[in-house]
């Protein structure tokens, strides 16, 4: 295993974010034999992916697929993960890069066996970022149940408290420790491949959409943690407001997406994941019925095609050319979707127990900037630049991407920054 | 609906693109603006279908269209448009355009919104006073000069309808020395009945278009057209107009209801002390004579005095507020084209001339105030005589349409 860190400068890709995108480049790089550093933020790999459901539009749960690359993950002397990291600077050139890498605390070590006794004697709760706060959870945690590395956190919000003390008496194993510090490493690599994916756009933004201002309206990324076994519910769609099972819901596409005033451009995934949705719905409530306001539905290719024409067979989803642009809720709860039927030319005022936006995807680093020297479109999407080349980006640090398209590029970015190192 | 041939006419689009509606094709039929809209009914709301409409051409279909006027352009749709293709300023150009359609004389109306056009239409005025002074007053003088000389009682040979060295009257300066009263009636009268017609014209065939369109698309609930019906719907309407509840309706550029109040109320209010004097002057000629009826300049303690300065006073502060708005870069500002310039700008120096004339002549300035008092009057001349042609016909046809959709129950919000 190849853990000095000053070894083999040449040989060396830094993948920076452990989502779908950069699994995939981190293991194609890997598997023919180069050593791959992964870099991941928050203390488990995954990413967004880890968060969904079910993918579409198979409508299998992505807890298979990621699995399998844990296990090459794992298999792979070749690669080193670093999670709770971040990369602090860059500097060098292609071949010939010196990274600084800041490690977080986690508070445990790698003697967990996640038996849980933290967990019970800490009292503390904090918001679940992992369930997008909707609900809470002990200030010692499993990020989630299939989380890689299979490993509890601490949350700084509780060191120094009486709780932290609690969960180190409880630890049989010696595994926490609460004088772990940050620090920095630095790593010498021939290529960098920038994975740092998406956020949800914020949904507060988006003013006349009503989201953080009516319970029953929540984000797309919120229903996926809803319909998710794993999820605050355990998989139970209900509404925020009171728990109920919802008869009716709709959809507001292009919430924030190809919009001056938020995303201008398409966040590609959001018709796909509305439909897909609206699957979820069905299955759990054979009588809801589903309301899908759109601008133009975007299912591209022959799969998500069938897919929509599988979903729109369905009598109880309805599909209304129209994008919502007023909201309101009544006293129940109820959230009445105002959109003009562009087909009938009739404003149509819609009342659902429960709205989903359909919000799309910014990069992540429109809203930090990558410490290196990258090029960005306005709206903070990376612009590879070939003819520099050393530094790439795939997945949706890129472009707006389902996960297919992801993995596509990520294995393309792979195969460019083994080039990097071979042209040397 | 069946099959339709669509025949888009592109020189309609030209014009809509310079005439502010050069943000029409970004449109992408999201149809927020239908629902931004705080006066769009639900029952085929606009802006949506009317900017499918001028992006494919149709301009038979939206020269005919009640809704276009129903639309107070307060840009709510503009700022919530998620491609900037501000409907809000495309109607706007659309009504443009309706205005020359429904127009007698296109050629005019195609001329008052070309800025090329601009001396002629100026120097129209100022030359046809000059002719009319000169040689057609004195020889319209020869026939009707006895007839009023008997009725108001004055030597009618004593007339000089132009004088370039006028004296003081009674002491004082008096513009009917220089452009005499009778050559302002027999210009201005003519002019107004021109402009009425015109619009007579222009509304006959707008309103019955405006009512086949409104049917064959099913907008209205009452089917037969009844021009006493739209007329009874007047009061009702005039009184939305006057205290602007629909700019009120609006949030985004709501503070353009006072500037438009103030010019609404300044012109309102400068017809009422035109008509005062005019009755005064002819109801106390017929009764003492001309020579010894109240002639102008009238006393400042005059309360219709007072009026006229206050009027002038507005239509002064409101011209100035409408550019200033119009001037402002923030992102809800009014885009604007020439057809709203240049009628901001005769706003303005109708104003400014006005009290211009007004103040020079109390200053004693002889030269001064004559001139000012001479483009007053081209001014004065081009406001009736292009009204029906400009964007000010909104006046007209936009009350029309508004009594229409009441009568109709085409049912704003």
């Amino acid at each position: 295993m190849t853990t000095d860190t000053a070894a083999r400068a040449s040989g060396s890709i830094l993948v920076v974010g452990g989502g779908i995108s950069g699994l995939t480049t981190t293991l194609e790089a890997a598997e023919v034999g180069y050593e791959v550093f992964l870099v991941e933020k928050n203390p488990y790999l995954g990413g967004r992916v880890s968060q969904l459901n079910q993918y579409f539009p198979k409508l299998c749960p992505p807890t298979c697929g990621l699995e399998i690359n844990f296990r090459r993950i794992k298999d792979n002397p070749g690669i080193k993960t670093f999670t709770l990291a971040e990369v602090v600077k860059v500097s060098g050139g292609p071949g010939d890069y010196d990274v600084e890498i800041k490690l977080n605390p986690r508070y445990v070590n790698e003697n967990c066996t996640c038996c849980g006794e933290c967990e019970k004697a800490c009292q503390i709760e904090v918001d679940n970022d992992f369930n997008f706060g909707m609900d809470k959870t002990k200030g010692a945690f499993l990020p989630h149940e299939m989380a890689m590395p299979a490993r509890y956190v601490i949350s700084p919000k509780i060191i120094g408290t009486e709780d932290a003390k609690r969960c180190l008496e409880a630890c049989k194993y010696d595994a926490v420790d609460l004088e772990m510090e940050p620090r920095t490493i630095n790593l010498k690599v021939g290529a960098i491949v920038w994975a740092t994916g998406w956020e949800p756009y914020d949904a507060t933004k988006i003013d006349n959409l009503g989201f953080g201002q009516y319970d029953n309206i929540i984000t797309n990324m919120m229903l996926e943690r809803l319909a998710a076994p794993n999820g605050p519910t355990k998989g139970q769609i209900v509404r925020p407001s009171d728990n109920t099972a919802p008869e009716s819901v709709a959809f507001v596409q292009c919430a924030g997406s190809r919009d001056e005033n938020h995303l201008p451009y398409c966040s590609y995934i959001c018709c796909m994941a509305s439909l897909k949705h609206a699957c979820y719905i069905r299955e759990q409530y054979p009588d809801a019925k589903i309301y899908i306001f759109y601008i133009d539905l975007r299912a591209p290719g022959d799969r998500y095609e069938k897919f929509y024409k599988k979903v729109k067979e369905d009598e109880n989803v309805f599909f209304i050319k129209g994008k919502v642009a007023e909201v309101s809720a009544d006293a129940s709860g109820d959230i009445t979707v105002t959109a003009e039927n562009a087909v009938t030319g009739e404003k149509v005022s819609q009342t659902v127990n429960m709205a989903v936006l359909a919000t799309g995807m910014q990069p992540s680093a429109a809203l930090n900037k990558l410490p290196a020297d990258l090029k960005y479109t306005d709206d903070g999407f990376v612009i590879n630049d070939y003819a520099a080349g050393g530094m790439f980006a795939c997945g949706c640090a890129a472009q707006p991407a389902d996960v297919v398209s992801s993995n596509q590029n990520a294995t393309g970015m792979a195969l460019k920054a083994i080039q990097t190192l071979v042209k040397r | 609906m069946g099959q339709q041939l669509l025949e888009p006419d592109v020189s309609f689009i030209k014009v809509l693109n310079e005439r502010g509606g050069d943000t029409l094709k970004k449109c992408f039929q999201c149809a927020t603006c239908s629902v931004a809209c705080p006066i769009s009914p639900d029952n085929k709301p606009f802006p949506r279908k009317e900017m499918i409409a001028a992006s494919w051409g149709l301009k038979d279909r939206l020269v005919n269209n009640v809704d276009i006027w129903l639309c107070h352009q307060c840009g709510d749709c503009s700022v919530m448009c998620p491609r900037g293709a501000r409907p809000g300023d495309v109607l706007g150009a659309v009504r443009n355009v309706a205005i020359e359609e429904n127009s007698p004389i296109p050629a005019l109306a195609k001329a008052v919104n070309d800025p090329k056009k601009l001396p002629v239409l100026l120097l129209i005025p100022a030359v046809l006073f000059l002719i009319m002074g000169w040689v057609v007053a004195p020889m319209i003088w020869a026939v009707i000069g006895p007839i009023l000389g008997a009725i108001f009682r004055f030597d009618y040979t004593q007339t000089t309808f132009l004088n370039f060295s006028p004296e003081l009257f009674h002491g004082q300066i008096a513009h009917s020395a220089f452009f005499n009263t009778w050559l302002v009636d027999m210009i201005f009268i003519p002019t107004a009945i021109f402009a009425v017609v015109c619009f007579a014209l222009g509304v006959k065939k707008f309103a019955t278009n405006m009512h086949n369109a409104a049917v064959a698309e099913g907008k209205v609930k009452e089917t037969e057209f009844s021009w006493k019906g739209i007329a009874q719907a007047l009061p009702k309407v005039a009184a939305s107009i006057l205290r602007h509840e629909k700019f009120n309706e609006c949030s985004e550029n709501k503070s353009r209801g006072t500037s438009h109040m103030m010019v609404l109320f300044g012109f309102i209010g400068l017809f009422i002390v035109t008509t005062c004097f005019m009755l005064i002057l002819y109801g106390s000629a017929l009764v003492a004579g001309y020579d010894h009826a109240w002639h102008g300049p009238y006393s400042q303690l005059n309360p219709i005095k007072w009026l006229a300065n206050f009027a002038g006073i507005a239509l002064l502060i409101g011209s100035l507020a409408m550019i200033k708005n119009r001037l402002g870069k923030s992102e809800n500002h009014l885009k604007s084209s020439y057809p709203d310039w240049s009628l901001l700008g005769l706003v303005l120096g109708l104003a400014v001339t006005g009290l211009g004339a007004e103040v020079t002549r109390l200053a004693g300035a002889e030269f001064v105030t004559y001139l000012t008092y001479y483009v007053h009057l081209i001014f004065v001349w081009c406001l009736f005589a292009y009204v029906p042609f400009s964007k000010l016909a909104h006046l007209v046809y936009r009350t029309v349409a508004l009594c229409y959709a009441e009568y109709a129950g085409r049912d704003a919000k």
